[in-house]
């Protein structure tokens, strides 16, 4: 059956999935359109990858829906070929080699016999793992596992890919070959959702960005948007001192800093940090307190994760 | 899509080395050690050791000390007394003894066996060696018994009774009354044991493949797998389909040293042995299958499929032949299908026969096979989702 390019690639409604009285999904909306990279991101075990399994119809829920291109793919097995999935393990079979594992993969996508060859070829070339077709996977080193993982989620080129932490534990090299796939694809007008703790990936990757926490979708946006909503021009400002000084707690304090490390460093979010920085850094003089470092940077993904979740 | 996972399991045998030993060389190996067993057992070839104390020390006890250590192909021994042959069976250095004592030709019974209470069975051995050696290297020696033991009633004269004592050693001159004919056929208890070990070691072959279920889970594999367009059903009918061929071969293997060693007709069966084969394959494909899909863990998948595995083939009968087990142990064997792969084997090859019992056979192996795999598939689709 072919599928029409009219609906949006995924679109999950009120989906919820309860363990016992925990919820996974907990009325999440979710909607990612053709060409778009929606990066997922949270703390661990706020629901992440049971999103991504309910995304691709791995997962029943108990209530809302899923669709893909218009179609449950829990249920409609002709639109499973229009998704690929890269997971966080190496979902390969070891004992085979790269280009039979690739095979094996686009096969079971229902890439025909005719057009298998050229599909293996092309996904090899697309992720340079091409040198290392006839070794088996047990026999490669972890870069090149992850270069085959990701090939053998494209071989049949789906239309929406889910990329669960794809950039876990990758060299350089692997890293821009990832960066440069996922831009090809994004121009050829797949749907990525990317499940990212990398803080760079998001920012360079992603249109849309969705924090989860408990199971919900807390905050989307657009990461700069998100950032700019959540800081406005704060800036995270970090205090290290060298030696506990209750006498300056009271300085620190005022300017909204939190202490850490038993009183030895101080930080938070602030305006006109640098302004702020020179203040701090007379009153600590002025009362004797070595100062062991200041810093000022704009604020990470973690920050608006905090941010996100309270 | 079934024939893309027969492939990659295929693969997987044909490189792991290890594998294919335990799958083709090791049950083998197994059956060649029960069926010696049991095959020298069936053919009256037991090896016991002897010990013998001949206290007469004349030319007919030493022809007959002679002609037992033909027989007993050297596993004979001598001892000084009847104390040394004593100790001897006591300590378990000879299974048996043999005291020469009165004159063979005249004494009423001039030949006594010893043996140890736990050892009966070599007394009896041992018993039917003694007679068959005199009847057959020493007749000249039973006819001067019976024409001594006769003389009386037939009122020889003591002349006459002198001529028989005379006659020199030799063969018997007299036919024997009856002629032993053995039939074509394979030996049962081999064959009792070709099915019993093949069985068993199906059982084995077929949990190991059917673990890798419990690896791609957790690799993540079967997430991708899933999202196979033909779902959950094709990718375990290609495992049932790999692993009931890799059973019939593993069978082919056994059954072909069965023939080939033992004398096994399965070349005359081909057409019944076939069935047979496919049926059991198919339900050690279908039960591992399930199993492997019921546990969440290699480390708990193994335990649980050695187990039962074990269980099944000590009531099955895969260990110890059935009519040696108590009526209830051979009733209950009947819910195993190690009882009903063995039955059909021995009705096909011993018999040569497809009755009733084989037709049931395969009907209830079909349905180990069919209940198996729709359990699998129940339950990996209740765990995908």
């Amino acid at each position: 059956m072919a599928v029409e390019r009219t609906e949006a690639v995924l679109h999950l409604a009120k989906a919820t999935r309860r363990y016992g009285d925990r919820a996974a999904l907990d009325q999440v909306d979710l909607e990612l359109e053709e060409g778009e990279v929606y990066a997922l991101i949270g703390r661990n075990g706020a629901g992440k990858s049971t999103l991504a399994k309910a995304a691709i119809g791995a997962l029943a829920l108990d209530e809302g829906s899923v669709r893909v291109l218009g179609a449950d793919p829990s249920r409609d097995r002709y639109v499973r070929r229009e998704i690929g999935v890269a997971p966080q393990e190496i979902a390969l079979y070891l004992h085979l080699t790269v280009a039979e594992n690739l095979d094996v993969f686009a096969a079971l996508a229902g890439v025909s016999r005719a057009e298998r060859g050229a599909a293996v070829a092309r996904a090899m070339d697309e992720t340079v793992c091409g040198e290392r077709a006839a070794e088996r996977l047990e026999n490669l080193s972890s870069g090149w596992r992850r270069r085959a993982n990701l090939a053998a989620a494209i071989v049949h080129r789906p239309r929406l890919l889910v990329l669960d932490e794809p950039t876990e534990g990758l060299d350089t090299e692997t890293l821009l070959i990832l960066r440069r796939l996922i831009a090809r694809l994004r121009a050829d007008r797949t749907a990525i959702l990317l499940i990212s703790h990398n803080a760079e990936d998001v920012a360079v990757l992603a249109d849309r960005l969705g924090v989860m926490e408990a199971g919900r979708l807390t905050v989307e946006g657009r990461p700069a948007e998100l950032m700019a909503w959540a800081f406005g021009g704060r800036t995270e400002l970090v205090v290290r001192l060298s030696a506990a000084a209750p006498l300056v707690e009271p300085i620190l304090a005022a300017r909204g800093l939190v202490a850490s490390d038993q009183g030895l460093c101080w930080s938070g979010m602030v305006v006109d940090a640098l302004a702020q920085a020179r203040e701090i850094e007379m009153a600590l003089r002025s009362v004797d307190v070595e100062l062991r470092e200041l810093t000022v940077h704009p604020p990470g993904l973690d920050a608006l994760i905090g941010w996100a979740t309270g | 899509m079934i024939l893309v996972m027969v492939r990659v399991m295929a693969l997987g045998l044909w490189r792991d080395r290890a594998g294919l030993v335990l799958v083709f060389v090791l049950p083998p190996l197994v059956f060649i050690v029960f069926a010696t067993v049991f095959s020298a057992g069936a053919s009256g070839r037991l090896d016991i050791r002897v010990g013998v104390v001949d206290q007469i020390g004349g030319a007919d006890s030493q022809r007959l000390v002679d002609s037992l250590q033909r027989r007993l192909g050297g596993r004979l021994t001598r001892s000084p007394n009847v104390a040394a042959l004593e100790d001897a069976i006591e300590s378990g250095q000879v299974d048996a003894g043999l005291v020469l004592h009165g004159d063979l030709a005249d004494a009423s019974t001039p030949v006594t066996v010893l043996n140890h209470p736990g050892r009966k069975a070599a007394g009896e051995v041992l018993t039917a060696q003694v007679n068959a050696a005199v009847g057959e290297d020493l007749p000249e020696l039973m006819l001067r018994r019976e024409v001594a033991r006769l003389a009386p009633l037939l009122a020889l004269t003591p002349d006459q009774v002198r001529r028989s004592a005379g006659m020199p050693p030799g063969p018997a001159s007299t036919p024997p009354f009856a002629a032993q004919r053995i039939l074509p056929g394979g030996d049962p208890l081999v064959i009792y044991y070709a099915g019993a070990v093949s069985i068993l070691f199906l059982m084995f072959t077929a949990m190991q493949g059917a673990m890798s279920l419990i690896d791609e889970r957790r690799a993540g594999l079967w997430l991708r797998l899933g999202l196979s367009t033909g779902g959950v059903a094709p990718l375990l009918g290609g495992r049932m389909l790999w692993l009931t061929a890799l059973g019939v071969i593993q069978a082919l293997v056994l059954f072909q040293i069965a023939a080939a060693v033992y004398g096994v007709p399965v070349l005359t069966n081909v057409p019944a042995w076939s069935a047979t084969a496919v049926c059991a394959a198919a339900a050690s494909a279908g039960i591992a299958l399930a199993l492997a899909a019921a546990c969440n863990t290699r480390d708990q998948a193994q335990p649980v499929s050695t187990f039962t595995f074990l269980i099944l083939a000590a009531i099955g009968g895969s260990m110890a032949p059935r009519f040696l087990m108590p009526e209830a142990l051979q009733t209950l064997g009947w819910l195993t299908p190690h009882t009903w792969a063995i039955e059909a084997y021995q009705t096909v090859l011993w018999r040569g026969l497809v009755n009733t019992t084989v037709l049931e056979a395969w009907t209830v192996l079909a349905g180990f096979a069919g209940v198996g795999f729709l359990a699998a598939l129940w339950l990996e689709a209740r765990r995908r989702l």
